[in-house]
Order: C-alpha cells, then structure tokens, then sequence
C-alpha cells in the first residue's frame, strides 16, 4: 500500500509501496547485531559506507539470485560447448574411400588418350601411372626380346613365397601382347623409383655390377635372370630383389618374399587405347607398414594411407632416365 | 564455506585474480566505446583459430582444389572457410571503427603515442595479410588480385625485387610463399598485439573528457586503485563482447551462403564463396573486383596512370599522415571541435574511404577525368569545412560535452555524401527534378548538422546536489523492474539455446544444410554474449555510474 498524502483535492505519492518495504527491509538490516550499521564508520567514510552497506546487505541481488543467475550463465554456456562438439568433427579428415577399382583410362601429358602401339619396346625410361589411388605408382612396360621385338606375355601361375599360396597372372595385352603393368612400389621395404626400376635387355649384363646406384645390378639377379632365361628384369636397388617382368612379377631373388602386384589392363583394339580396370596379387605395398601388406588387393582401397581414387583418367608420366647419367 | 566457493577461492588464490596488473575499470567505463580493441582482439582470437583448423587441410600447391575439398568434403569445412574469411571483415572494419573513435577522442595524444603508431602498424598488417589470405583461395578474382597488386609493384622499377619476395613461385600456381607470408604476418599482428595491449593496460583506457579534458588523459594511481578490479566485472563484461563478436562473425557469412543471384556489386561485400578458377571457361564471364577493403585502391588507380602518384594518394600519404599526426597535433586539447583541421581531416578520410569504396565498387575499372575527381573529392572538403567553421565547442565547466561519436558522424557522412552527390547532378543536369532532391538532402544535411551540433553543443544538466541525490536512492527500486525483466530474458534465452543446440546435432557435416551448423553456432554465441551481458547488468550494474 503506497504511502500518500492528500493536498487539497490532489493525492500526491510519497512513497511507493516497494519503497516502503526496502525501508522496512532496511532498518531490520541496520539493527541486526549480524550486519549492523556501523555508524562511526558512515561519519567518516560518508554515503560511500551507506551505499555500499546497503549494495552489499539489502540491495538488489542476495546470494541466492546471484546463484541462480550464475547458474543459467554456466547452463548457457555449457550448452554451446556440446553445440561445438559436433563441430570438432572439422578436425576429422574426410577419408577417401574408393569402393572398387574405377576404370582408368590411360592418357598422355597432354591428356590425348595413349596409344598402345606407340609404347616403346624395353624402354629404359622409367614410364608410370598412378592406380588405383593418387600416389600410387605403376610401371608401364612394353616387353620384347633381346633384338627389341615384342615378345607375347602368356598369362601365368605366380607363387608368392611368403604364403605358399598362387594366384593366375592374366598375361600381356596390346597389339602383341607384350604390354604388361606392376606396382612401382617394391614389395620388400617399400622402395619406390628411380631405385627400383625395368633394366632393359642391353643393361642386363655384367658391366652392370659396377654401375652406380640406382643402376646396380647384383650377381645374384644376373644369375637368376640367366636361370630364368630372361632377357629384362625389374630390380630394386635398395636392398636387390628381383622381379620378373615375363612371368607377372614372380620374385626372382630376395629379400622380398612377394612378387609385385600386378595391374590388370584391358586393351580396346578397334581405337588402340589403353584400361587399367583392376589389380591382382597381393595389396600394394603400403607406406609405413611392418612389412606384411593384405593379401588381397582390393583391402588396400579402403586402409590406403595414399590418396585419393584416380578416377576415370589417369596419366602416364615417362620423365626420368636412371641410365642417362651413367 | 560451500564447495563451490571453495573451488573458486582456490582458482583465484592460485591464479592471483585480485591482483592481476590489469587496467582497473571506473563504472562509467562499461560502455562498448570503450571496448573497442577489445572487439577487434577477439575477431583477432577467431580468425586466428579458424584459420589454424584451415591450415591443416589447405595444400598451398593446389590452392583452388584444395579450398573446393575444404569446402565440399571436409566436414563443417565451409563453416570455418566462410567465418574465417568474415573474421578478417570484422576485424578490418573493427579496426577501422576503433581507430577513427581514438583519432576523434585524441586518444593518440600524450602519452599514448607509442600506442597508437603500434595500433596504425597492425591495421597495414592486418590488410596485408587479408590480402594474402584472399589470394590463397586461388579462384580467379584471387589471381587478378594478385596479378593487379604484382603489376603495381613491377611498374616501379626499383621495387620490383619485392616480386619474388613477396610471391615466390606464384607463376606455377604454388602458393606455399603466399602461405608463408600469409602466416607470418598474422604472427607479427600477433607480436604487436602484445605490445600494444601492455601499453594500453599500462596508460589505462582513456577517462571522460569530463573528468580530464586535456592531455594527458591518465589516471593518477590514487584514482586507478578504487575502480573495478579486472576479475571479475570486466572478465564478465570483455567475455560477452567476445562472444557476441564471435556469434556474427559465424553467424552472418553462413546465411549469407545461402544468398544466391545477388546483382554482381553486392558481390565484393556479401559473397563469401570462391569464384571460378582462373583456368575454367566461367571465368572469362565473370567481372573481377579487389576485396572490398581495397576497393577504395582500385578506384585510385583509376584516377592516374602513373603508379607513383597512385601509391602517394592511395597508401602513403593517408600512412604517414597517421604515423606522425601524434607529432603534428600537439596541443593538449582533446575536444575535436578544439582541434578542428584534425577533425576535420579525420571526417574527410572516412568520407574519402567510403565514397571511394563504394565508387570503385560500382564503377571498377572506369576512368575518372581530373574535372570529376576534383567534383568529387572537394565538395565533401567545403561541406566539413564551412560545418566545422560554424559549430563552436562550449565550455566545458557549465555544459555537459560529448563528442561527436563514430557512429553520428558516420552518419552524417553519409547524409553529407548524398548531399554532395546531389549537387553535383543538379550541376549536370540542372532539371526541377534534380533541384527538388538537393533541396531535400540539403535539408537532411541541414537538420542533421543541426542535430550535430546539438549533441555537441547543448544537453547541460542541472549541476544541482540535491537531485542527485534523489536519483541515487529512488533509482534501485525502478532498476529492479528491468532487472526481473532481464532475469526473465536470461531464462528465455537459456531454453532457446538449449533447442539449438539440440538441433544442430542433427546437422549433416557436409553439403548444403551444413552452413546451418554455422549459423547455429553464430546465433548460440550470440545468445550467450547476450546472457553474460545480462548477467552483468543485474549483478554489476549499479544504479549511477557517474563519470569520475
């Protein structure tokens, strides 16, 4: 009930109602023994002391409000910390997946489709193509006899040594059959070109042993070419595993207890051109594995730590010489 | 003691809370023309941290591709593209507002020189490194931006060693310098920022002109020391200005995402997305443009073929007009309208900025004769000056003064630009039409210099004891109305956020929905700098906060 006095006709307020309670409210406070007004202090410090007592005993907001306040505050921003959490997800990288092998076409630098019949037989250039994802290189091999005639790759049983297990290498493609495609990643450590790499029928030769890196060859992978009766062979300078390129990348001397994987091509004859549509043998050999890749080349789509899939299209690069130097 | 208060008595025994050496804050200060360095810093903290969670995804050698996997397949990728790019926005145009607010209140003044040389280092920087950031992204307005800034420079023979330094490899299309830079600059703001946050904690921020109306405005120790100590009113406080600082940087550039088809001048201010890259057909069609903030650049170098004279009016002059002005105004006088050529100039450069801007924003590429430029760029000269010649600053003793704010004189620019540009069609093509809209905007500029004037020259109040008084005790009971409204907002708010927050766990990470999740972040920030804000007011807040 607010507190008014009458003047003529006019009520005037004096005081409103709430006023009246914090008077009352505030005297209480003043004689509490608890919180008394210490009225030396308010002669000496003034309406400094006054307001401050009053801020501090009866004001605004008792501890209990002030809970309450702070309590929706940290509600507030509890709440936006779990809206971040779903954020956080930005610091997950989004994880290519590729769902099978895609059918890559095989192009040139410039894009133009590559034509099987312009491969050059035993090339010595190191020529390789990415399959089936980003960083993942593959040779490109054109295969012939010593004189540089195209030889025909028939498919073949390829052990692989570490398993005991086989698996049937489809054999060459192209227009004689001699183009053949493996990882360009050795199946030992994981070394990749210029150290392993194709050695033509014309490096394959004692003057060889002494040659440089990466272009030595050892004893053992001479004698194990002449015992196979190869004329080329893939070899990896690093720690000296041998491949053979004639029977789909079967493994010729250690260390490496796996052949090279092998990519699948299909050859579309009526315009020349050139697939890869699949990988067989064993996965390709991952980076920082302990050395004991899948046995099935499709697990390593999924658990690759290299790129991307590469699509529809996938360039073949013939740019670096490893016997120019020597 | 409950265990809360215990845990918190701990925290802030062990981190010295009640000591810290921070500037201690008068009440009247919690306004946020005080604050704001304190809004740029946080647009700082933002585009700092996002651009971090961008570092790990960008490829600097295939920056356009590498921007689209960010965008396209990183989850809520967009959402830390787009604020990071309106991060920077907020930051230039914060950093623009709060230095012009000090250039007005003669806040470079004694002793703070040091401080606002630093202050004027970082705005160059923070251009700086938003230009290379906007390069980064690769997309073809990146390159002609790079390409028109790198022409610029190789046009001066004896800068053209800056080439290679600044750009590196840029021809192959590798931005790994750019990076670089890009990083290295943000990283030098970052070491200046220090510097010039203890310089402003040491000076203090800057008293009402009412209490030291000349310079040097500092507070003696004895005063400093009864103010509010940093923890924890200006820890609440600076926290909400954060926060709501944060909500529209997240806010604003993912709904503008969905904004699509906009007339292509819009583009340079509400267009967060990449263009076309330089390489595709798209780019021959569309019209190429600088980021805004250096719109105004690209309009002078339209005025003048010779680069020389371009850099002189475009970035030196206005540079080092703003290095040495603590040197040149030296007089102790913080009043603008005691130091009107300053204020002047000071009018006159926003004007200049904005007019220029949005000119090179409408008319990219145009070339402007000498007989235009002097049109455009004296009439707003006459309008500052014959205003400054006829508004008198009052004394300071009877009548309350306040300062032209940013805000009113930013306003009144822009009635003044119309003013201007009306005057100038009349000159053209001097019809009834033409003569009609100057008479109206000239009675705007008018009425608003009138309004100016008096927000500088009236409004004294009563310096009486006695209502003072009056006012101190009855104002309690009719603040406790707006504080139950304000409890009653708070817990509003509280519920609102809790179904945002609800609803964006149900986001997806990528595609088109996924900008949502920014602006649901945004709005949510926002909320919570409102609650933090609204907790101050009831819990801080005191009835008068008088200036002292």
């Amino acid at each position: 009930m607010p507190l008014k006095i009458r003047l003529g006709n006019g009520e005037k307020g004096v005081l409103k109602t709430s006023d009246l309670y914090f008077i009352q409210k505030l005297l209480r406070t003043m004689r509490n023994p608890k919180t008394r007004f210490d009225s030396r202090e308010f002669v000496e410090k003034g309406e400094d002391y006054l307001f401050n007592y009053v801020g501090k005993n009866v004001g605004g907001i008792d501890e209990g409000r002030r809970n309450f306040l702070k309590g929706i505050v940290i509600g507030v921003a509890a709440a936006t910390v779990v809206g971040i959490i779903p954020g956080l997800r930005v610091l997950v990288p989004p994880v290519e997946q590729a769902t099978g092998f895609p059918k890559s076409l095989l192009v040139d630098v410039s894009g133009n489709p590559l034509k099987a019949s312009s491969i050059p037989v035993n090339s010595p250039i190191i020529t390789l193509y990415e399959y089936p994802l980003t960083g993942e290189p593959n040779f490109l091999l054109n295969l012939g006899d010593k004189s540089g005639n195209p030889v025909s790759i028939a498919p073949v049983e390829v052990s692989v040594p570490q398993t005991g297990k086989t698996y049937k290498f489809p054999g060459g493609v192209g227009p004689n059959n001699s183009i053949v495609s493996y990882s360009a990643i050795c199946q030992h450590l994981g070394c990749t070109p210029p150290y392993i790499h194709f050695y033509p029928p014309n490096y394959v030769g004692p003057s060889q042993l002494t040659a440089p890196e990466p272009n030595t060859l050892t004893a053992q992978a001479l004698l194990a070419a002449k015992q196979a009766n190869i004329p080329a062979l893939i070899h990896c300078d690093c720690h000296g595993s041998t491949y053979d390129p004639y029977g789909g990348g079967a493994v010729l001397t250690g260390p490496t207890q796996r052949p090279l994987p092998a990519v699948i091509l299909e050859y579309d004859s009526s315009t020349d051109y050139l697939y890869a549509i699949g990988a067989i043998g064993v996965a390709t050999y991952p980076e920082g594995s302990d050395g004991v890749p899948s046995q099935d080349p499709t697990k390593d789509l999924d658990t690759s730590q290299y790129g991307s899939s590469v699509g529809s299209k996938t360039q073949v690069q013939a740019s670096t010489n490893p016997f120019s130097g020597s | 003691m409950s265990l809360t208060k215990r845990v918190s008595n701990w925290f802030s025994e062990r981190l010295g809370l009640n000591d810290l050496p921070f500037f201690k804050t008068p009440d009247y200060m919690y306004h946020v023309n005080e604050w704001l360095g304190a809004l740029v810093a946080a647009s700082f903290i933002y585009t700092v941290i996002s651009g971090l969670i961008l570092l790990l995804y960008y490829n600097a050698a295939a920056g356009y591709q590498s921007t689209e996997t960010i965008i396209n397949q990183v989850p809520y990728g967009s959402v830390v593209l787009y604020s990071h790019l309106y991060g920077s926005y907020a930051m230039i145009i914060l950093a623009y507002v709060h230095m012009f607010r000090n250039y007005f209140v003669g806040a470079y003044k004694k002793p703070r020189e040091l401080l606002w040389i630093l202050g004027v280092l970082m705005l160059v920087l923070t251009l700086g490194a938003s230009f290379l950031g906007y390069s980064l992204i690769g997309d073809a307005l990146a390159v002609s931006a790079v390409d028109v800034g790198a022409g610029i420079i190789t046009s001066i023979p004896q800068l053209s060693f800056l080439i290679p330094i600044i750009f590196g490899n840029y021809d192959t299309g590798d931005y790994t310098r750019v990076l670089a830079l890009h990083i290295i600059l943000v990283a030098l703001i970052g070491l200046l920022f220090v510097f010039h946050f203890f310089l402003a904690e040491q000076y203090g921020m800057m008293p009402s002109r009412k209490v030291k109306p000349k310079a040097p405005a500092v507070y003696t120790k004895e005063e400093w020391s009864k103010f509010n100590p940093w923890w924890p009113r200006n820890f609440v406080y600076m926290s909400s200005l954060i926060f709501m600082t944060w909500g529209f940087i997240l806010a604003i550039p993912n709904a503008l995402a969905y904004l699509n088809g906009l007339p292509q001048y819009f583009d340079p201010f509400m267009n967060p997305k990449p263009a076309p890259p330089p390489n595709s057909p798209a780019a021959a069609h569309i019209t190429t443009y600088p980021p805004w903030f250096f719109l105004f650049l690209y309009k002078i170098a339209d005025f003048t073929s010779d680069v020389v004279i371009f850099l002189m009016i475009g970035v030196i002059i206005p540079l080092v007009y703003l290095i040495i002005l603590p040197f040149i105004d030296r007089s102790d006088e913080l009043h603008p309208l005691k130091r009107k050529v300053f204020t002047g100039i000071g009018i006159l450069m926003i004007t200049y900025l904005i007019q220029t801007s949005l000119w090179g924003d409408l008319a990219p590429g145009v070339e402007v004769s000498i007989k235009e430029q002097v049109i455009a760029y004296l009439i707003p000269a006459i309008i500052v000056a014959l205003g400054l010649t006829f508004i008198k600053p009052m004394d300071v003793k009877t009548k309350q003064v306040r300062g032209i704010s940013p805000l009113t004189s930013l306003l009144f620019v822009v009635v003044a630009m119309l003013f201007a540009g009306s005057v100038v069609e009349l000159i053209d093509y001097p019809s009834l039409f033409t003569f009609a809209v100057t008479l109206f905007t000239g009675s705007l500029f008018f009425i608003g210099s009138k309004t100016m004037g008096k927000v500088v020259l009236s409004k004294g109040f009563p310096n009486n004891a006695v209502p003072e008084v009056r006012t101190t005790t009855e104002t309690p009971t009719s603040n406790e109305t707006k504080r139950k409204f304000a409890e009653v907002l708070m817990s509003i708010l509280f519920i609102l956020v809790v179904i945002i927050v609800a609803q964006m766990w149900t986001i997806p990470p990528t595609g088109y929905a996924s900008n949502l999740f920014g602006v649901d972040l945004g709005l949510v920030f926002l909320m919570l700098g409102e609650v933090i804000s609204l907790y101050h007011y009831v819990v801080y807040k005191k009835p008068v906060e008088k200036e002292e």
